[in-house]
């Protein structure tokens, strides 16, 4: 792998109209380098401003890097340019869904379907198809009038839709959050993000910003603990109208946050956290 | 005389297996309203500290865009701490390690809805 991107990056720097910035932006993705495919894929595009794979591939590492809104634009542009493309109807789903639009997601997966979209993305249709059925009697999520982020990571993903690379740390309990509305971050003792992501109603990763302000209840709970004498704190759960919380020290002085929505079991909110304690506790030693 | 209107709240709540106190507490400034507790505690000092988490909890959680805050519950070695919340009052439980949370909470979420 490493001889094909020097191979190709050679290829581009005698050759910058090559076409070979298409494999090289999409394997640099792939290993989570999204500055440097991104910047690939931008000069491509610059002298290969209707080629269908280029803003497939801008697309995509738009979505790796939560610029959900900027994917959606440039699947948008590949429709426009080959009508009836699978990938970015099975991309707009994907981003539609993440932002919360469920009615537009199922409109974008039946196209989907229709084009030939494999049984991914007929599960997918059927699921949507069945939470709307749920969300009837309460309303849709489009009429809510409230402005509350929510869990992310909630998308009945189809398979081959983008998301993090295997190796990016926003990744790091892709699998273990699967596809329930839960959500996952793990921040240092400083409040930062190391790892996970956070999707806001607006489709942006607000991670830092989400991770930054429940960073200060674990202050609250070191004071409450120490002066009550009740040892140290493990976990606390907190219920909202829209989300359940739960958190948990992390190795390290960390803080590990997970985050589901209001209908996910208690209980099963606790046995997502503390898979992903593990999880975080093995990322953090093979870290070091 | 008649008997304080969350006297039965906190009577409910504190016959719930392994609680040690039961509170009604000013969120704002931490002081004790009603309590029932068991000998040992310090109503004074868990007040405090819980409504100050709990405020803590409820500030960020609307920060952070998560809503309102409608519960909460602080797991340690040797307790927990259990929060609800209405208007500016919040209905504090300490518990043991072994009490059964899942009671103590939907009685506390009861109560919390009927506080004033």
């Amino acid at each position: 792998m490493a001889d094909d991107v020097r191979r190709w990056s050679d290829e581009l720097a005698r050759d910058p109209a090559s076409l070979v910035f298409l494999p090289l932006g999409e394997t640099l993705r792939r290993q989570g380098q999204l500055d440097l495919a991104l910047k690939i894929a931008m000069r491509g595009l610059e002298r290969h401003s209707h080629n269908t794979d280029a803003h497939d591939l801008l697309a995509r590492i738009a979505v790796d890097r939560g610029e959900l809104q900027r994917a959606f634009d440039e699947w948008d542009m590949v429709l426009r340019l080959t009508p009836g493309h699978l990938g970015a109807l099975k991309g707009m789903a994907f981003v539609r869904f993440q932002q919360g639009n469920a009615a537009e997601a199922e409109e974008y997966l039946r196209q989907a379907a229709e084009q030939g979209g494999d049984a991914e993305v007929v599960a997918a249709l059927t699921n949507l198809r069945s939470r709307g059925t749920r969300d009837a009697g309460r309303g849709t999520r489009d009429d809510r009038s409230d402005n509350h982020a929510r869990p992310a990571a909630h998308v009945p993903r189809p398979a081959d839709v983008p998301h993090p690379a295997a190796n990016d740390p926003r990744a790091l309990f892709a699998d273990i959050l699967g596809q329930e509305e839960q959500t996952a971050l793990l921040l240092d003792d400083q409040g930062l993000v190391l790892a996970g992501i956070y999707m806001g109603e607006d489709g942006q990763d607000v991670a830092a910003e989400v991770g930054a302000e429940l960073s200060g209840v674990t202050d609250a709970a070191r004071r409450a603990t120490k002066h009550l004498d009740i040892g140290e704190w493990r976990a606390i759960v907190l219920e909202t109208e829209v989300a359940v919380v739960t958190m948990a020290p992390s190795a390290g002085d960390g803080l590990l946050v997970v985050a589901a929505s209001k209908a996910t079991p208690l209980g099963l909110v606790r046995r997502v956290l503390d898979r992903c304690l593990d999880r975080a506790r093995q990322w953090l030693e093979g870290s070091q | 005389m008649s008997a304080s209107p969350f006297a039965t709240i906190l009577s409910t709540l504190t016959r719930q297996r392994g609680v040690r106190a039961s509170l009604v507490v000013d969120e704002s400034d931490g002081i004790v309203i009603e309590s029932n507790l068991q000998i040992g505690q310090d109503g004074d000092r868990v007040a405090a500290l819980a409504a100050s988490l709990y405020r803590k909890a409820r500030l960020s959680a609307g920060a952070a865009r998560l809503g309102t805050a409608t519960f909460m519950q602080l797991e340690a070695e040797r307790g927990r701490i259990c929060a609800a919340g209405h208007n500016d009052l919040v209905l504090v439980v300490v518990a043991d390690p072994a009490a059964n949370i899942g009671m103590i909470r939907v009685e506390m979420i009861k109560a919390a809805g009927a506080l004033p």
